[in-house]
């Protein structure tokens, strides 16, 4: 017993100081030496939770107030919210549409705004024309009276030309921004790295299927696509009216249908394989994708992004979507070499030799294994994704018009030049959080790859 | 080198004709009809009566002659239900809509007879004369009669290009009693009836199972991609003899308008990147020659700050303070010239004299882009190799420190350099849309941003090939540079 529990001792103390020696441990100690790196993740931190909280950060409705002896929470409803007020004795007051209400003019006994008093797209008809941050702005009082604007609902950065403010407009851009980011590289990342993967473990040698399961496959896809996208071309179109999110679900079930068709042509193949059917051919995977990458590479990216923006629908989650599928080639290449390099380590070729499916090997034992550069491109990518939707909003495709971008903000400041607030204030959010994700990329790529550093 | 060379320039023609299969299939799917646009152009735009004669033989016309009336590729995927012969109806959205309708029903027979009814009842329709019904009938104004009668029309009009059935059977309700009600509308009575018939058969008859089958159909040479690509041997040329075709804004050929705008872009692009390479190859030999010193770090922080500000920031920026008259009014805000004051008919010196302001800003941002960015590879380049053996031999045989950064360490950091230099033919031919358009440069960038705005899709498809060409090109004369730079480099 007491042997057994000093065996166990030891393993246990030995385990914790392999933990102490873990990649990641050693990645985090590293990353952290970099101070300002370090200074650029709690930036993106704090961006995070702007985004998280914009609606609750900028609103021109009060987070809570005192109406006639009704407390209210207008900021935390549902825009499309509308109630019928009555005053303390039961008498009907007034009938209250939350989203067109002016809070402002309304008496309200006790009250607390958010930090900034304006919703992004709302528009203060006393400050057009660009109210510049330090100058005269104007204010309509409960009363009814015109009057110089009180300290509490000044426009601290300005407003542009229809009175939007220029605050809120920016908080209400780092949702749509750090989105742009997550979202574009998201399907990038998945496409990339599933292709890279692909290409990089099977080569064009290694991946072997009889004839006809080979032909039956293409067969397969060619069908799916057609049952897929072809027949339900109308159900599609009819999915993206509803909105993005019906859309989107039309376009899973698409997929559904194109993996459930190809699956069945390949079952069909099972008796099929008999004399020459039977020989098993080479799939050349490698060829396929780096000739995509390759395709995709020698057309100008953001020529590319314009042309397919041009052509579809304005939408900012098509845009992100375009940003997305132009942009996995990088991530591509490099999970293909990092493939290329663990193919042949001892611990695949062991995941193999026991008879591990192709899949578990790739995914399980290869892929937590090559994701290290990965990562980097990823946070790199994130930064030129930002960059492109806000030159895209800056040249006004794209991205509709009702929606406040920090690239269509500054294109408001290029067309009226004495506007200076609008072209400083959001160029520097820009700026910003392009800055912060290149320094974490940075970092990350010194602390995961020291052969790398530079 | 030179079988290398065949051999790259013979890989182009696979890649080239994916590329100019992208831009194609982009523009087929391009909103808007290129010859309502074209004719629109052209002043040819009337009200429905007018249209109906010359005009329309005009469109027709412009039609075969833009190959519209052709069938896009030489081969189409479709289900057993389509009809393959489908791209000869000439309007786009009556295409989209027997479509739709072929989808619902699968019966292409019923519904090509429902739109032969449509059509006729249009046509009976519009052959209505308000004036002499206002003559025979006295009771009636000519405006009922107009109001009657151009509401027919738009049912009509609506129907042709609607596939769903509750819009149709209440447009199918309103001519009714738009019949019923007026008395000089009753002889479309008859083949409203028949409209309703061939609506009734089309889902009577219905074949759905006919779409669930794919189905190929083969048209050979005679299609528009082909066209666009190598010409008819009548009106077009081709994309590889040069003729990229007409623009839909004014109708001048494409190749003339790019051919007039690509030497602003290329210009600017050439001398940007000089520039940016004069500046940043100091700075890498400078960083490499005092590595960790306290200004290399300061350096390359700054370096790092500037690359991540967006080139349309910079040039915002740039116009704010030095070409505005509230800060510093000291440039011009846009264009290359004062149209005012320019004469075509100055010296080669004079011109440059009178441009030269107009274009600093334009530079100075145009420069910034590729800068930043070649400064940090500069630096890296240099700090990696100013580490390697042959260096510390070089100093070790007595070398000057002169001698050994500029003779033997330049020269091979100059490969990454080489790579930034190939994008500029792509650049030339897209030159840079946001930049132009911030300084109303009128080069390749405002042409293509304005092609956007105007839905000028041949003008964009070209540029997307030709840069998607150039793209190559430039890759391959990189390839080719770094065997001249670096001897170790050869491609036996």
């Amino acid at each position: 017993m007491q042997w057994l529990t000093q065996e166990f001792l030891t393993n246990r103390i030995m385990q914790n100081t392999n933990e102490n020696f873990s990649f990641k441990k050693y990645a985090w100690t590293q990353f952290k030496k970099n101070k300002i790196a370090l200074v650029s993740l709690y930036l993106l931190l704090i961006l995070v939770v702007i985004a998280l909280f914009a609606p609750y950060i900028a609103n021109d409705r009060p987070l809570y107030c005192e109406y006639e002896g009704n407390t209210l929470y207008p900021a935390f409803v549902a825009d499309t919210r509308s109630d019928s007020i009555f005053n303390t004795e039961g008498k009907f007051v007034q009938f209250l549409q939350y989203d067109i209400t002016d809070w402002r003019q309304l008496d309200l006994t006790a009250v607390i705004w958010a930090p900034i008093p304006y919703s992004a797209g709302s528009m203060d008809r006393y400050n057009r024309d660009y109210a510049a941050p330090g100058g005269e702005q104007r204010f309509k009082n409960p009363a009814g009276e015109i009057i110089d604007i009180p300290a509490r609902f000044r426009h601290r950065l300005g407003t542009d030309g229809i009175g939007r403010d220029l605050a809120s407009g920016l908080i209400h851009g780092t949702r749509i921004s750090l989105m742009v980011g997550l979202v574009s590289m998201g399907i990038a990342s998945v496409i990339g790295i599933i292709l890279g993967a692909l290409a990089g473990f099977f080569g064009d040698t290694k991946l072997k299927m009889p004839r006809i399961k080979y032909w039956l496959t293409l067969f397969g896809i060619f069908m799916g696509l057609f049952y897929g996208f072809g027949q339900r071309k109308y159900e599609l179109a009819a999915g993206f009216n509803e909105g993005f999110g019906g859309g989107m679900w039309e376009i899973f079930i698409s997929i559904l249908i194109i993996i459930g068709v190809t699956v069945f042509f390949r079952l069909l193949s099972k008796p099929l394989q008999f004399g020459k059917l039977k020989e098993e051919v080479s799939v050349p995977i490698d060829t396929f994708v780096s000739r995509g990458i390759e395709l995709l590479n020698s057309i100008p990216r953001l020529l590319l992004i314009i042309t397919i923006t041009a052509v579809v629908e304005r939408s900012i989650w098509i845009v992100m979507m375009i940003i997305g599928i132009t942009g996995w080639t990088r991530i591509a290449r490099f999970t293909r070499a990092e493939f290329l390099r663990i193919r042949s380590l001892e611990f695949v070729q062991a995941a193999e030799s026991l008879g591990y499916s192709s899949a578990r090997t790739i995914f399980k034992h290869a892929l937590p294994n090559s994701l290290a550069p990965v990562f980097v491109s990823i946070a790199f990518g994130i930064a030129s994704a930002i960059l492109i939707e806000s030159g895209l909003s800056f040249l006004g495709i794209g991205v509709p018009d009702d929606i406040v971008t920090w690239g269509s903000l500054l294109n408001l400041g290029r067309q009226n030049l004495e506007a200076w607030w609008l072209i400083i204030y959001p160029g520097i959010a820009i700026f910003i959080t392009i800055t912060i994700y290149n320094m974490i990329a940075e970092a990350s790529r010194d602390a995961l790859d020291p052969r790398l550093k530079s | 080198m030179l079988k290398y060379t065949i051999k790259r320039i013979l890989t182009f023609i696979p890649m080239l004709i994916a590329i100019s299969l992208i831009a194609f299939l982009i523009s087929i799917n391009a909103p808007g009809d290129p010859v309502e646009r074209l004719s629109k152009a052209a002043g040819n735009e009337g009200s429905a009566d007018q249209q109906s004669g010359a005009s329309k033989k005009i469109k027709q016309e412009l039609r075969k002659k833009l190959g519209l009336d052709l069938p896009i590729f030489y081969m189409s995927i479709t289900d057993l239900a389509s009809c393959d012969t489908l791209y000869k109806v000439q309007d786009k959205y009556h295409k989209a809509n027997l479509e739709a309708l072929n989808h619902q029903s699968g019966n292409w027979e019923a519904v090509s007879n429902y739109y032969k009814k449509l059509l006729v009842l249009q046509k009976e329709s519009q052959q209505l004369n308000a004036k002499h019904i206002v003559e025979e009938d006295a009771n009636l104004s000519l405006n009922t009669v107009n109001e009657a009668r151009n509401q027919f029309g738009f049912e009509v009009g609506s129907l042709l290009e609607t596939a769903e059935e509750e819009i149709i059977v209440i447009k199918f309700d309103k001519m009714e009693v738009l019949v019923t009600s007026n008395t000089f509308l009753s002889h479309l009575a008859a083949p409203l009836a028949l409209v309703k018939t061939a609506h009734a058969a089309m889902f009577a008859n219905a074949t759905r199972w006919k779409t669930y089958i794919p189905a190929i159909n083969w048209y050979g040479g005679k299609n528009q991609y082909h066209i666009w690509l190598v010409g008819d041997g009548k009106y077009r040329k081709g994309l590889i003899r040069g003729d990229f075709g007409i623009s839909y804004i004014d109708g001048q050929p494409i190749a003339d308008k790019i051919w007039q705008k690509v030497w602003i872009s290329f210009g600017l692009s050439l001398v940007s990147i000089f520039l940016a390479y004069l500046i940043s190859i100091p700075i890498g030999i400078y960083s490499a020659y005092k590595k960790d010193s306290a200004v290399d770090k300061g350096m390359s922080l700054i370096l790092f700050i500037l690359y991540s500000m967006p080139s349309f920031f910079v040039g915002t920026l740039l116009l704010l303070q030095f070409a505005n008259p509230d800060n510093l009014s000291w440039f011009p805000v846009s264009g290359i010239q004062d149209p005012t004051l320019f004469d075509s008919n100055w010296s080669m010196w004079m011109k440059f004299k009178h441009r030269l302001p107009f274009l600093i800003l334009p530079i100075i941002t145009y420069t910034y882009g590729s800068f930043a960015f070649l400064s940090r590879i500069m630096r890296v380049g240099m700090i990696d190799i100013v580490s390697q053996d042959y260096i510390r031999t070089a100093r070790a045989k007595g070398l000057g420190e002169g001698k050994v950064i500029l003779k033997h360490a330049l020269r091979n950091s100059l490969l990454p350099v080489i790579t930034v230099f190939s994008a500029i033919f792509p650049m030339a031919i897209g030159g840079s849309i946001i930049i132009e358009m911030i300084f109303s440069i009128p080069g390749m960038g405002l042409e293509i941003y304005n092609s956007l705005l105007n839905y000028d899709y041949p003008m964009i498809i070209t540029v997307f090939t030709l840069s998607g060409f150039l793209t190559m090109v430039g890759y391959l004369v990189a390839d080719l540079l770094y065997a001249v730079v670096d001897p170790r480099i050869s491609y036996k």
